[in-house]
C-alpha cells in the first residue's frame, strides 16, 4: 500500500488507527484489531499484505500527513483526513466488488491455487514437459498435483478457458485484463503487478484489488456451478470464525455459563470471552447468542452510560461500581451487538 | 564403474564435457576433494548432477541465495531428477517436516549454511550417507563470511562433524588469495580445477564521468544505442527501480527492475520474461544473475563501483555466454569508492562497540545486524580480542580489494591484463580488447549483434485472445 492506496481507507469522521490497518492486512487476528477493523468496515483486507513489515504503512502515513491529506495524533497512530485529503481521495480508485465476501474463503490459499493450476494445465494443453513452475509452498503444490491427477484430460483447456471467460465477462473489463495479464502460462510468463500498474495508470494495490475480484469471481462461480475448479477449491471455503471460537461459541450457546465452559474447553476464562468476541463480530446479530450473556438489565446500565458515538465510549469512564461489575468483555459485546442493530426491550437503539 | 563419458551420454545425452567437468569429476571419483574455479556457464551443476548419478547416497549442496535454491530445485526436477529438496528459512513448517520425515529417500538436498549450522539438523544428517558435500558459489565464504553470513564460517566445523565426506567446492571466480581461503575455512586440501577467467568475446570498457548527472545521461545514451539484452547493475534497491522506470521512459526499450526487495511472484516473472526475449535491459542488483540462464546477453554495464573484482568477473561474466561479441561498461565518477567503502562499513561494528558488547550484550538490539553478527562471535566462544583483530583484518581485505577494483579504473593501458593480473593470469594486449577511461568506446568497431526483442510499443492483446492463447 503505498500514500495513494492508504488515503482510500480513511475518512474525516472517523479517526483511524494506521496499526489497526497494518495488523489487518498482516493477518493479525487479535480481537482488538477485529474490533476495529470491524468498526472501520475493513475486515476485507484480513491477512492480503502477510509479507508487510511491521511499520510497513509508517512512510504512506508520513507521506500523507507531510502533504497535508492527513493528520496523525502526537502517538503517530490515530490518522484522520483533512478537507484537502477528501478532494484528494475522491479521484478514480478502484473499488473492489466482491469485497464483502473475501472472509468466506482462504483468499491467498485460492489465488495461489488458481494461478498454478492455471500455469499446469496451460502447459499440458501444449505438451510442454519442461517448465518452471510458480513458486509455491507445498500444500498448494499438492492440492494442485491431486487436483490436476483427477481432472486431467484432453477437454480440460477448453472447460478452464470456458470457466474463465465466463467469470471475467461478469466483471469490467480493466478487470477481466489486469486478472489476466497477471496468469503466467504456455509462453506467458506473466506480467508483475508493479507492470501491469503502469500500463493501467494505476496503483500496485489497485492491481491487487482487481485481481482478488477476478480471482472471487471464478471461486464464486466455482461455488454455486460445478467447474473444473470446484473441486479445487471445495476445501477453502471457511468461516471467518476460527474453529475454536466455534467451538466455543457452540458450549456457550448449551449452557451459558462462561465459567463452566471454559472448565469443560481446558481454556482459560480470557480466552472464552475472546473466542466470543470473535464470533460476535464476524457473524451476524441473529447468529450470536447475545441474550445469553447481555442481561437486559446490563444492557439498560450500559444505555444510560454510554451515550454519543460509538467509536467515543470509553470503558474507563463508566462508574466504578460498574467496571467492578462488568469486565471489559461486556462492554466490548454490547458494542457489537449495539452496532449490529440490537435492539433494546424498550425498542429503542441507542446509537447515535 | 562406467565411464564417465557413458554416464554423460545417459542422463544427458551429450556426447562431449566442457572444459573443467570431466577432469573435476574423474579427480572427485579418485577421492580428491576438488576446487572448481570454473566460469558461470561452464556447467557447475552438471558435474554434481553426474556425480550423484553414479554414486550411492546422498549430494548435499550448500547454497547461499534462498531464492535462488528454488530455482536450482526446479532445474533438476526439469533434467529429470525428482528426490530433489531445499530446505532453508522460506521453506514453511510443514513441508520442512515432510522433507525431515523421508530425509534418507533423497538424492540431492539443498540447504542453506543457516540452516545447516542448527544442531538437530545437523544431527539428521549426520543419520545419512552422504556422497559429496558440495559448496556452491564458494567466494561467498570469503565475500560474506566474516560480516554478513558469519555461518559460512562454521562450515569446516560442519564438514567434521559430517565425517569429512568428499567435498566440491564451486565458484565462478576465485584468485589465489580467495582459494586459499576456501581451503582453510573448510579445512581440506583440494584439488584445484580452473580454467582463465578470461573472456576474450567481452570487451571491456571504463568510462570516466564528471557527476551523477553525466553519468545518467551517458548510461541512457548507451542502453538507447547498444543492441539488447542487457543488464546494468546498481547497488541500491531503490535506485535499480527508478532507473528502469526512468529508462525505459527515456529509451522506449522494454526495462524491469530485479532486486530482493521484489516478492517471490515478481522475480519469477521478471526473470521468466528476460529470458523469453520480452525484456530488452534489467536493472538489477547483485541479487541478479546467479541461476540466470540466458546466452545472448549483449551487454553489461555497471552504473557503481563493485567491491571487488570478484564481483566484478562474476557479473560481466554473463555477457556474451553464446561465444558472440559483447561489453562490459564500468561507469565511474570521482568518489563513487565511497559508496562500496560506506556498504562494507555498515554491518562491521567499531572495536567500542564490540567492547561495550561483550561487557553489556544483553542491553543490545539483536535485529541490528552488526549486533546479530556479535551475538553469532560471542554464542561460538569467540573472545573480544578475537573479534576486533577478525573485523580489522577483514577491513584490510576489503579495502584491498578495492583498491585493486580502483587500479583496474584507472589502468591507463590495457584493462584485460590488469583484470587478468588480479586473478593471477596473464594475457596479451590486442585492437579489440578494451578501452581504458582514456580511450573513447567505437561501439560500431563492436560489431555486437543484434537481437530481435520486445519493444514496448507491442499492442496489448485482448484479454479473450490472451486467455485462447493459454489454452
Amino acid at each position: 500500500m503505498e500514500a495513494a492506496d492508504l488515503i482510500q481507507v480513511l475518512t474525516p469522521q472517523q479517526t483511524r488507527r494506521l496499526r489497526v490497518i497494518e495488523n489487518l492486512l498482516r493477518g493479525k487476528k487479535t480481537v482488538s484489531t477485529l474490533y476495529w477493523g470491524q468498526r472501520y468496515q475493513l475486515l476485507p483486507l484480513i491477512g492480503l499484505d502477510k509479507s508487510l513489515d511491521r511499520g510497513g504503512l509508517d512512510a504512506a502515513a508520513r507521506s500523507l500527513v507531510t502533504g497535508g491529506l492527513a493528520t496523525l495524533d502526537e502517538e503517530n497512530d490515530q490518522l484522520r483526513l483533512t478537507p484537502t485529503g477528501v478532494i484528494a481521495a475522491q479521484r478514480t480508485y478502484y473499488q473492489p466488488q466482491t469485497a464483502d465476501t473475501w472472509i468466506q474463503l482462504d483468499l491467498m490459499a485460492a489465488r495461489q491455487r488458481l494461478l498454478l493450476a492455471v500455469q499446469v494445465v496451460s502447459e499440458y494443453t501444449h505438451a510442454t514437459r519442461r517448465y518452471y513452475p510458480l513458486a509455491t509452498d507445498l500444500a498448494t503444490r499438492q492440492a494442485v498435483r491431486a487436483w490436476f491427477q483427477r481432472e486431467k484430460s484432453d477437454r480440460l483447456g477448453q472447460q478452464i478457458l470456458q470457466a474463465l471467460t465466463h467469470a471475467l465477462e461478469q466483471l469490467p473489463e480493466t478487470v477481466a485484463t489486469v486478472t489476466t495479464s497477471l496468469l503466467t502460462g504456455y509462453q506467458h510468463p506473466g506480467l508483475t503487478r508493479e507492470q501491469v500498474a503502469q500500463r493501467q495508470q494505476r496503483t500496485a494495490w489497485e492491481v491487487t484489488l482487481m485481481q482478488l475480484d477476478g480471482l472471487m469471481q471464478i471461486c464464486q462461480d466455482a461455488r454455486v456451478d460445478q467447474t473444473p475448479f470446484t473441486s479445487l477449491l471445495s476445501s477453502l471455503w471457511q468461516s471467518p470464525v476460527t474453529r475454536s471460537a466455534q467451538l466455543t461459541l457452540e458450549a456457550v450457546r448449551q449452557t451459558g455459563d462462561l465459567d463452566q465452559v471454559a472448565t469443560q474447553r481446558r481454556i482459560k476464562l480470557s480466552t472464552v470471552r475472546e473466542h466470543l468476541l470473535e464470533a460476535a463480530i464476524f457473524l451476524p446479530l441473529v447468529d450470536f447468542p447475545y441474550e445469553q450473556i447481555l442481561t437486559p438489565k446490563l444492557c439498560q446500565l450500559f444505555a444510560k452510560n454510554l451515550t454519543g458515538a460509538i467509536d467515543d465510549w470509553q470503558y474507563t469512564s463508566l462508574p466504578a461500581d460498574l467496571q467492578a461489575r462488568y469486565d471489559f468483555f461486556y462492554f466490548r459485546l454490547y458494542a457489537i451487538w449495539i452496532e449490529k442493530g440490537g435492539v433494546l426491550s424498550d425498542g429503542v437503539n441507542n446509537e447515535s | 564403474m562406467t565411464a564417465l563419458t557413458t554416464s554423460l551420454k545417459q542422463v544427458f545425452g551429450f556426447d562431449h564435457f566442457r572444459t573443467g567437468q570431466e577432469e573435476t569429476l574423474r579427480d572427485l571419483d579418485s577421492g580428491q576433494d576438488v576446487l572448481a574455479v570454473l566460469p558461470t556457464g561452464a556447467g557447475k551443476t552438471l558435474i554434481y548432477q553426474l556425480y550423484g548419478y553414479r554414486h550411492s547416497g546422498c549430494v548435499l549442496i550448500v547454497s547461499p541465495l534462498l531464492s535462488l535454491m528454488n530455482d536450482q530445485v526446479d532445474r533438476m526436477h526439469m533434467a529429470g531428477f525428482r528426490r530433489v529438496a531445499a530446505i532453508n528459512s522460506l521453506t514453511g513448517r510443514d513441508e520442512r517436516q515432510a522433507i525431515l520425515r523421508h530425509l534418507g529417500d533423497y538424492q540431492f538436498l539443498f540447504m542453506s549454511p543457516e540452516m545447516l549450522s542448527q544442531p538437530t539438523m545437523l544431527s539428521q544428517l549426520r543419520q545419512l550417507t552422504l556422497s559429496l558435500l558440495v559448496i556452491d558459489e564458494a567466494h561467498c565464504i570469503v565475500q560474506w563470511g566474516p560480516d554478513f553470513r558469519p555461518e559460512y564460517l562454521l562450515l569446516g566445523a560442519i564438514r567434521e562433524k559430517l565425517g569429512m565426506p568428499r567435498t566440491l567446492m564451486l565458484t565462478a571466480t576465485a584468485g589465489k588469495t580467495t582459494r586459499q581461503e576456501i581451503a582453510h575455512q573448510l579445512r581440506c586440501h583440494p584439488q584445484v580445477v580452473a580454467t582463465s577467467v578470461d573472456r576474450p568475446n567481452i570487451f571491456l570498457d571504463v568510462e570516466d564521468v564528471g557527476d551523477g548527472t553525466e553519468k545518467q545521461a551517458r548510461l541512457a545514451e548507451l542502453v538507447a544505442k547498444l543492441p539488447g539484452p542487457g543488464i546494468v547493475y546498481f547497488s541500491s534497491k531503490q535506485l535499480a527501480s527508478d532507473m528502469a522506470l526512468w529508462l525505459q521512459s527515456q529509451t522506449g526499450k522494454v526495462v524491469a527492475a530485479y532486486h530482493a526487495g521484489l516478492d517471490n511472484e515478481a522475480r519469477f516473472k521478471i526473470q521468466q520474461q528476460y529470458m523469453a526475449g520480452q525484456l530488452d535491459l534489467i536493472c538489477a542488483t547483485s541479487a541478479f544473475g546467479m541461476g540466470v540462464d540466458k546466452n545472448d546477453v549483449r551487454y553489461v554495464i555497471h552504473y557503481h563501483l563493485p567491491a571487488d573484482m570478484e564481483s566484478y568477473a562474476q557479473e560481466i561474466g554473463r555477457a556474451g555466454r553464446d561465444g558472440e561479441p559483447s561489453l562490459a561498461v564500468l561507469l565511474y565518477a570521482s568518489g563513487d569508492e565511497q559508496l562500496p567503502l560506506m556498504l562494507g562499513q555498515a554491518n562491521r561494528p567499531t572495536a567500542v562497540t564490540v567492547h561495550d558488547y561483550y561487557a553489556h550484550p544483553e542491553a543490545f538490539d539483536v535485529a541490528d545486524p552488526g549486533v546479530h553478527l556479535l551475538e553469532f562471535y560471542r554464542n561460538h566462544g569467540i573472545s573480544e580480542a578475537a573479534v576486533v583483530r577478525l573485523f580489522t583484518r577483514r577491513e584490510r581485505e576489503r579495502n584491498r580489494a578495492l583498491a585493486q577494483m580502483l587500479s583496474y579504473v584507472r589502468e591507463p593501458h590495457c584493462l584485460r591484463q590488469n583484470w587478468l593480473q588480479a586473478f593471477d593470469e596473464q594475457g596479451s594486449h590486442h585492437e579489440h580488447c578494451c578501452a581504458p577511461k582514456q580511450v573513447a568506446l567505437d561501439l560500431a568497431a563492436l560489431n555486437l549483434p543484434e537481437t530481435a526483442v520486445a519493444t514496448a510499443a507491442e499492442p496489448e492483446i485482448a484479454w479473450r485472445d490472451q486467455l485462447r492463447q493459454l489454452f
